[in-house]
């Protein structure tokens, strides 16, 4: 399951692994695309510099392509496998926190800004996120303490004091549950949510149940902002200046066509077409424009919920047995909502506590007792 | 809906199967079904948020420098010559 | 019938800065292929575009020379299409909210005065360059040019002959190049534009068909283009020689004929959208001010100042205002001798001979203006002869910023010592009597050659009235 290995850890420093959409310069990194194999990064991204300091990186785990898929369970499996304290990957649609509400690990989708996305494989910008999967809150929170921090070389990276400010503890009281997304969940999910409720009351949470109000529209709302920005991301793998070339071609539109058809799957081809599809003329400010409005309501919602509560829950997903050939858009209701607006996440006990912004070390801190 | 494929193929440099449109398909069928009640929200008067943190100004010196050298930007390259990436002759 | 031809130019400049406008590469012109470039500027993926203030500051500058509005919140977005000179795919430029708006531009032809309105000025990065290789039947891709920053400037359809255009583009360069905002110079591609072009009866409010031609790199083409395209319209429109299309042409200035293209330009589409690695620049009053602060006075007043308060006359103030490089040094060398015909002088005759000498533009003058006033005053005292003046100027070209030092290291400080003046006097009509007696005789010539050889023995170093008073005193005697 794990792409590469490596070295075996010296035991000196702790290791963590880094996903296949982290670019580092001592080896390849692919974005699980035949469109890059072999391809190495001439530069280090921000977050793999900053954790080579304090940890020894020892290899990338594989990711679905361009981190389009269900689940990134490379990423659980190299925990359980390997001597590792974490991996830190891109959580670009919900793989991340499925994979850990169904294996039970903590992961933290951090605030938007909090953590450099220069050296990331871009795939969505406006919501990609790196984030920490770990065994445990600790853990987690020792290694985003590590990659959080202002960079100079990421335009839309939040200043310095605002990101360490993300890493302080706070205290979870109340949480609201929104009703819209706890019906319709598979039996084990249902039981998974309410377990999940249980531990909160129990370290004496108060919970309230919400209405969902605009927050369904996110999952349309993101399809459309992300598809776009993923069909502009991946443009530039036409065969030309690296990566893959098809062989024989004698016009730069074969280069074109073919090198891109060749290697990218069917679920990048999808998107891709969907994204350029909401960007025409025609479709302009009915999808696209639509879309960044309807994420500042989003947006909205939580400002005004956020003055009630402390966190949100919202499930990861439907239901446990989620197979990686479903189209991941049905699920990405779950998710969608803290994507779009670059909220934190954490997932513990097997769902999402959502924050406002910067309340990171808050989350952590309850997930901590949840466990 | 298969006229558009072809078209949004085209587009994008791409070239499907037909396995390949029939998923496309259903992706644009799954938010198809959601199109409605997505139109149906009223967004009068709401700004479009393009950026999710209020940032502004996030500028730069106007300082030169250059890390990188040819050989290492061209050590991938499909085709590369005399310091020029090369691709078919193009026709204008 | 009477036709009449509507024009709209679309004018892309690059700006004058160090960098490119989202990556630290060097922005400067004639590197070997692919030296100026690194991951991002080669559409590699990680790296995030990270606006260059100074490509802001020039932005708001054109705008201000050009009487543009000036957009207080800008931002940017991506337009896309594949072509090779575009390597991420996507141009990162200014559609929902352009830095500039709404502006102005007076220019006079053989018809009068006429104002052409510009529509808007958006900042955007410049595409890469292909160079194609017949023999070896394929096509080579410099990435040198890509994201080097540019301004567009997109004027309203307000031009009606080749005239007008020439005249609308020399005032937009000039207007540019006084402000520093780019060195605009058509022949390395910093200067380009697209005509955008079509044809009506006299008087309609309705347009015709337009048609573009894209990418135009000197006024003596632009203005054949023009030609060709206005009689190929009127063509079409009274003899039905064909049938008129919305489209993008190819120029050949060596053909003298414009062709529809073929390629990428066709396509449409651009689906643009705002750009979510990018955040919107907003434009204070502080940072406004300091740029309106900094504009400079347009040609045309400097022109008149320098005529009306200094004294020019039109051939020099004229000739002074045709590079802001030279308006600069007349500047401050006046500032410092107070004398505006002199420093004039200087600059257009012995500057511009040693930028010749050099294969320098006027523009590439960059020497201490104040160095030089202090050099014209030297020589107005009379404390520096004309021909060593010469010398220290060639040292201020190079770099000197202090000619009294130069004068006296080298020793060409003019004695008031007459004694020695007297003394070569007498020695140089001693020795050489025949010249003593042509000039008796009547030729003038000879008293040149005596007044040479006293100045070369004393090095140049004495005032020339005296020694002419003290040569012919001797002359006299002798």
């Amino acid at each position: 399951m794990t792409y590469t290995t490596k070295k075996e850890p010296t035991f000196t420093k702790d290791a963590i692994a880094l996903d296949d959409m982290i670019l580092t310069k001592d080896s390849p990194t692919t974005a699980g695309s035949k469109m890059l194999e072999g391809y190495t990064s001439l530069f280090d991204a921000t977050v793999a510099e900053k954790l080579s300091e304090d940890y020894e990186i020892l290899g990338k785990v594989a990711v679905s392509e361009f981190a389009l898929g269900m689940l990134a369970d490379s990423a659980a499996t190299a925990l359980d496998e390997k001597e590792i304290k974490a991996v830190v990957g891109l959580d670009a649609n919900g793989a991340y926190r499925r994979t850990a509400a169904l294996t039970g690990k903590v992961f933290v989708k951090p605030t938007y800004g909090t953590v450099s996305r220069f050296g990331l494989i871009p795939v969505a910008c406006s919501g990609d996120t790196v984030g920490v999967m770990a065994d445990g809150a600790d853990e987690a929170k020792e290694v985003l303490g590590v990659i959080a921090g202002h960079d100079d070389k990421d335009g839309t990276s939040l200043p310095q004091e605002v990101c360490a400010a993300a890493l302080d503890a706070g205290t979870i009281k109340k949480i609201a549950v929104v009703k819209d997304f706890t019906a319709n969940l598979s039996a084990e999910m249902t039981a998974k949510v309410d377990a999940a409720i249980e531990k909160a009351k129990a370290q004496g949470a108060e919970i309230i149940e919400v209405d969902g109000g605009v927050l369904s529209q996110a999952k349309l709302a993101w399809a459309i902002l992300s598809s776009a920005e993923f069909c502009n991301n991946v443009s530039r793998y036409d065969g030309v200046k690296y990566g893959y070339r098809a062989k024989g071609c004698h016009s730069i539109e074969e280069i074109y066509v073919r090198s891109r058809s060749e290697t990218f799957g069917s679920a990048v081809k999808s998107a891709i077409l969907y994204g350029s599809h909401v960007l025409s003329t025609d479709n302009y400010d009915k999808m696209y424009d639509k879309a960044l409005r309807v994420r500042r309501l989003v947006k909205a919602y939580f400002d005004e919920l956020f003055t009630k509560v402390d966190a949100v829950l919202l499930p990861a997903c439907s239901k446990t047995d989620l197979s990686a050939t479903e189209c991941v858009y049905e699920e990405s209701k779950y998710t969608a909502p803290a994507s779009i607006t670059g909220l934190p996440v954490v997932v513990a006990a097997g769902v999402q506590w959502l924050g406002k912004p910067l309340a990171d070390g808050a989350l952590l801190a309850f997930s901590k007792q949840l466990a | 809906m298969e006229d558009l494929l072809d078209m949004l193929e085209k587009v994008n440099q791409l070239s499907l199967t037909d396995e390949e449109k029939a998923v496309a398909a259903g992706y644009f069928a799954a938010t198809e079904k959601d199109f409605a009640t997505f139109s149906a929200v009223d967004t009068d008067g709401v700004e479009p948020m393009v950026h999710v943190m209020p940032l502004e100004n996030v500028l730069r010196e106007d300082v030169s420098s250059q890390p990188f050298t040819r050989e290492d930007l061209q050590k991938g390259a499909p085709e590369a010559e005399d310091g020029y990436w090369e691709v078919p002759r193009l026709i204008e | 019938m009477e036709y009449e031809v509507v024009i709209g130019l679309e004018v892309h400049c690059e700006l004058a800065t160090n960098s490119k406008i989202f990556c630290a590469c060097s922005a400067k012109y004639g590197a070997e292929a692919n030296e100026h470039v690194c991951p991002a500027c080669c559409g590699m993926p990680g790296m995030l575009p990270i606006v260059n203030k100074r490509v802001v500051d020039l932005g708001m500058t054109a705008g201000m020379m050009l009487n543009c509005h000036i957009n207080r919140k800008t931002t940017f977005d991506k337009k896309n299409y594949y072509y090779p000179d575009l390597p991420a795919a996507y141009q990162t430029t200014q559609l929902f909210a352009p830095i500039c708006v709404n502006g102005r531009v007076d220019i006079e032809t053989s018809k009068g005065k006429k104002s052409v309105r510009i529509k808007q000025i958006h900042m955007e990065e410049d595409a890469g360059k292909l160079v194609h290789d017949d023999w070896r039947d394929l096509t080579m891709v410099d990435y040198n040019r890509t994201s080097v920053p540019l301004v567009e400037i997109v004027s309203q359809p307000d031009l009606s002959s080749a005239e007008e255009v020439v005249a609308y583009l020399e005032r937009l360069r000039s207007l540019l190049r006084f402000a520093k905002v780019s060195d605009c110079r058509w022949e390395q591609g910093s200067m380009r534009c697209d005509v955008n072009l079509s044809v009506r009866e006299k008087g309609s409010d309705k347009l015709g068909v337009r048609t573009e031609m894209k990418n135009m790199n000197s006024l003596a083409a632009i203005t054949r283009a023009i030609e060709y395209e206005t009689a190929r319209h009127i063509d079409a429109i009274v003899n039905k020689t064909e049938e008129l299309v919305q489209e993008t042409r190819r120029w050949d200035d060596e053909k003298g004929k414009s062709f529809a293209m073929r390629t990428k330009e066709t396509a449409g589409d651009y689906r643009y959208f705002p750009d979510p690695n990018v955040m919107p620049v907003v434009i204070d009053d502080t940072w406004y001010n300091r740029i309106k602060d900094s504009l400079p006075e347009f040609p045309e007043v400097k022109k008149a100042r320098y005529m009306d308060e200094l004294g020019l006359g039109d051939f020099d103030a004229t000739s002074l205002v045709e590079s802001r490089a030279f308006c600069d040094v007349f500047e401050a060398a006046y500032a410092e001798c107070g004398l505006a015909k002199d420093a004039a002088n200087w600059i257009l005759k012995d500057c511009a001979n040693l930028l010749n000498r050099n294969q320098m533009t006027a523009d590439m003058l960059s020497i201490d203006g104040r160095a030089l006033g202090k050099l014209i005053r030297l020589v107005a005292d009379e404390k520096v002869g004309r021909a060593n003046a010469k010398f220290i100027l060639a040292e201020i070209f190079a770099g000197a910023t202090d000619p009294e030092k130069i004068a006296v290291e080298k020793g060409f400080i003019v004695s008031n010592d007459t004694s020695l003046i007297e003394k070569v006097v007498v020695d140089i009509v001693a020795a050489d009597p025949k010249s003593v007696a042509d000039y008796k005789g009547g030729k003038e010539k000879a008293f040149m050659a005596l007044f040479g050889k006293c100045m070369r023995e004393l090095k140049g170093n004495c005032n020339p009235q005296v020694l002419r008073e003290l040569l012919l005193k001797e002359i006299d005697k002798a």
